[in-house]
């Protein structure tokens, strides 16, 4: 249990940025997760507050105790890495119980707690193997196991399930989410997969550039993007997001006219709208504000997602699952008016 | 498919063919050394072929009477297995060094350890005399010992290294934010992950101090300290002349031990000297 603070946090090597500036407040038995591209500084600041990277400037405290000087054993932080990190010549009861080894907790507890962290990810059958017997899940469950058998302060997830195919990463998602809330201990999870993001977190962390961009719950990242690159980062497919120009309380570009705009703002814009607050206006009286050809059309069961093409530029639209269209056909896009994002085309910041 | 799998089946057939003579061409000085140990003396020195050889024990038996061949074989052991031990004593704090932290010359520091390996043995043969004589170390297997470690030193140390290199960073920063101190994961984690590496630097070092003979002759002036590799150019001089079958035995005797290690850790082995050479 506890609470980081950290606080203009920069991270340099030489002339190269890795963290610009951070300042973040995680609360206790929180889970937050550092979502963005690689190199924006999401890893690297997880480094700093583990303690394998000390910071260029700033500082990090936990509890309220400055933390800076500590090194990374002396943090009482535990990580899970990207590859499993289990050690490979010790089978995985004695990977499992080297964290007790190494802070002196006393041997008559091990075999206890060891069983307990076992059972808590359902490894208990494998406790004899070495890691080189066990499959992705299983090595990711064994790293888990190792994670929280001596119940740290703080967990830090450095992408853990980007090495294991779609289905289990769904399987193993729903298990750290369920073991962060069954232990309550404060989570730090780094990934890029904006999914992972949105299931698991409290809240969200987005960075680009060593910078964050946005902090705010799921919902509030989502619905309330801060800028371009948040807006375009979280959704899949991701909102759309169109320069043009607004005159007269209306917004134009190429196929695109969105009059009556609620908004004081005049001159060039972008206009962002999600896939799924568009709707095919196919019904010749309906207002409709895109007009384009159809670029593509895919499929997917539930629904459809249809690529609209004006100019060079592809519009995303999902439709339901009955749609099909010709490729080439004209057709008329209405937008869900109470969902349109407007941001400042130069700095990218959200206008309304 | 019927042809296919001819095809296959011939190339096989030749594939075993080479391999097989190839085999035999680098086992047969062995034997042949073999043959000759185990002859007797007079046999060996006619001038026509002979087809079915006399057996005889007298090498055998000569050199375990004549010669304080088991003194030798003490020393070659001792200074041998002494001189790989102080190797890795040394070496695998310095490959770490080398391979995990970050420090201003490391890059150089690594090279120069190397460069000890690019001169010449007789280069420094003289210096070396000069500095066991004064150090009162002449004659002894303590000089050998140290001699033949600081000629592997570098090629231990650059092996393991190599091996070094290859372990994930995850792993010793996994072992730090579980708690363990520096020389713990070195001890822990590193040290058995890293055993093939260690093994085969070992076995090589091992090779190289058995072959040895230049600073061996230097060093060893009396039996006292001789090895095997020196007592068989004893073999040559003196009022016998040249005892061929003594020779052949001690050599092919030599040889088996070396032989016998290779072929058990041959694997890795051969990624140990490709590793070392490739990697930078």
């Amino acid at each position: 249990m506890a609470r980081i603070e950290l606080e203009g946090i920069q991270k340099r090597w030489g002339p190269v940025w890795g963290v610009r500036d951070v300042n973040l407040d995680i609360k206790d038995e929180e889970l937050v997760v550092f979502l963005g591209p690689s190199g924006c500084g999401k890893t690297t600041t997880m480094r700093m507050i583990a303690g394998l990277e000390e910071p260029t400037e700033g500082t990090i405290r936990m509890d309220g105790e400055l933390v800076n000087d500590f090194d990374a054993r002396d943090r009482d932080v535990a990580m899970v890495f990207q590859g499993y990190a289990l050690y490979p010549n010790m089978s995985i009861y004695e990977n499992i119980r080297f964290p007790l080894r190494m802070r002196d907790v006393p041997k008559a507890e091990h075999e206890k707690l060891v069983r307990e962290a076992a059972q808590l990810v359902e490894l208990e059958d494998y406790l004899d193997r070495k890691p080189g017997a066990l499959s992705g899940g299983q090595r990711q469950r064994a790293a888990l196991a190792r994670a929280i058998v001596r119940k740290p302060k703080v967990f830090l997830m450095d992408e853990p399930l980007s090495n294991l195919d779609a289905k289990l990463r769904h399987a193993m998602r729903v298990q750290i989410k369920h073991l962060q809330r069954q232990l309550r201990i404060t989570t730090v999870y780094v990934t890029h997969d904006q999914i992972e993001a949105m299931t698991l977190a409290d809240r969200i962390v987005v960075m680009d550039s060593g910078l964050i961009q946005q902090i705010g719950t799921p919902d509030e990242i989502y619905s309330d993007p801060a800028n371009t690159f948040v807006a375009s980062f979280i959704g899949s497919p991701p909102m759309n997001i169109v320069s043009g120009v607004i005159e007269n309380r209306t917004f134009r570009s190429e196929g695109i006219e969105i009059p009556e705009l609620q908004i004081d703002h005049s001159g060039p814009t972008s206009f962002g709208i999600r896939p799924e607050d568009c709707v095919v206006a196919r019904d010749a009286s309906r207002p409709s504000h895109f007009r384009g050809s159809v670029y593509g059309v895919e499929p997917t069961g539930d629904l459809t997602y249809l690529t609209m093409r004006a100019g060079d530029k592809n519009f995303e639209v999902k439709t339901d699952r009955s749609y099909r269209a010709d490729l080439g056909a004209e057709e008329r896009i209405a937008f869900d008016t109470e969902r349109m994002y407007f941001f400042d085309t130069e700095s990218g910041r959200r206008i309304t | 498919m019927a042809s296919i799998r001819r095809t296959g089946g011939e190339k096989l057939w030749i594939r075993y063919l080479i391999l097989g003579a190839w085999a035999l061409f680098c086992i047969t000085p062995a034997l042949w050394f073999l043959s000759i140990g185990l002859r007797p003396r007079t046999e060996i020195i006619t001038p026509q072929p002979i087809y079915w050889p006399t057996f005889s024990l007298d090498a055998w038996h000569m050199l375990w009477s004549d010669w304080p061949m088991a003194k030798y074989l003490r020393n070659s052991v001792a200074a041998i297995f002494g001189s790989v031990l102080i190797d890795l004593v040394l070496a695998i704090p310095a490959a770490y060094s080398l391979a995990r932290y970050e420090y201003r010359g490391r890059d150089d520091i690594g090279f120069y350890i190397l460069s000890t390996r690019m001169m010449a043995p007789a280069i420094v043969a003289i210096p070396i005399f000069f500095l066991f004589r004064n150090a009162g170390l002449l004659d002894t297997v303590w000089a050998l010992m140290l001699i033949y470690a600081a000629v592997n030193l570098s090629v231990v140390t650059w092996i393991i290294r190599s091996y070094m290199l290859d372990i994930p960073k995850e792993l010793e920063d996994s072992a730090r934010t579980d708690g363990a101190s520096d020389l713990r994961i070195l001890w822990e984690i590193i040290i058995p992950a890293i055993r093939p590496g260690i093994i085969t630097a070992a076995v090589i070092a091992m090779i190289f101090a058995i072959n040895e003979f230049l600073f061996t002759l230097l060093i060893a002036s009396t039996p006292k300290a001789y090895t095997m590799s020196v007592a068989l150019a004893n073999f040559t001089g003196g009022s016998d002349g040249v005892i061929y079958n003594a020779i052949a035995l001690v050599a092919f005797l030599a040889f088996i031990p070396v032989f016998i290690v290779v072929v058990a850790i041959q694997k890795h082995l051969s990624r140990g000297l490709t590793l070392g050479a490739v990697k930078g």
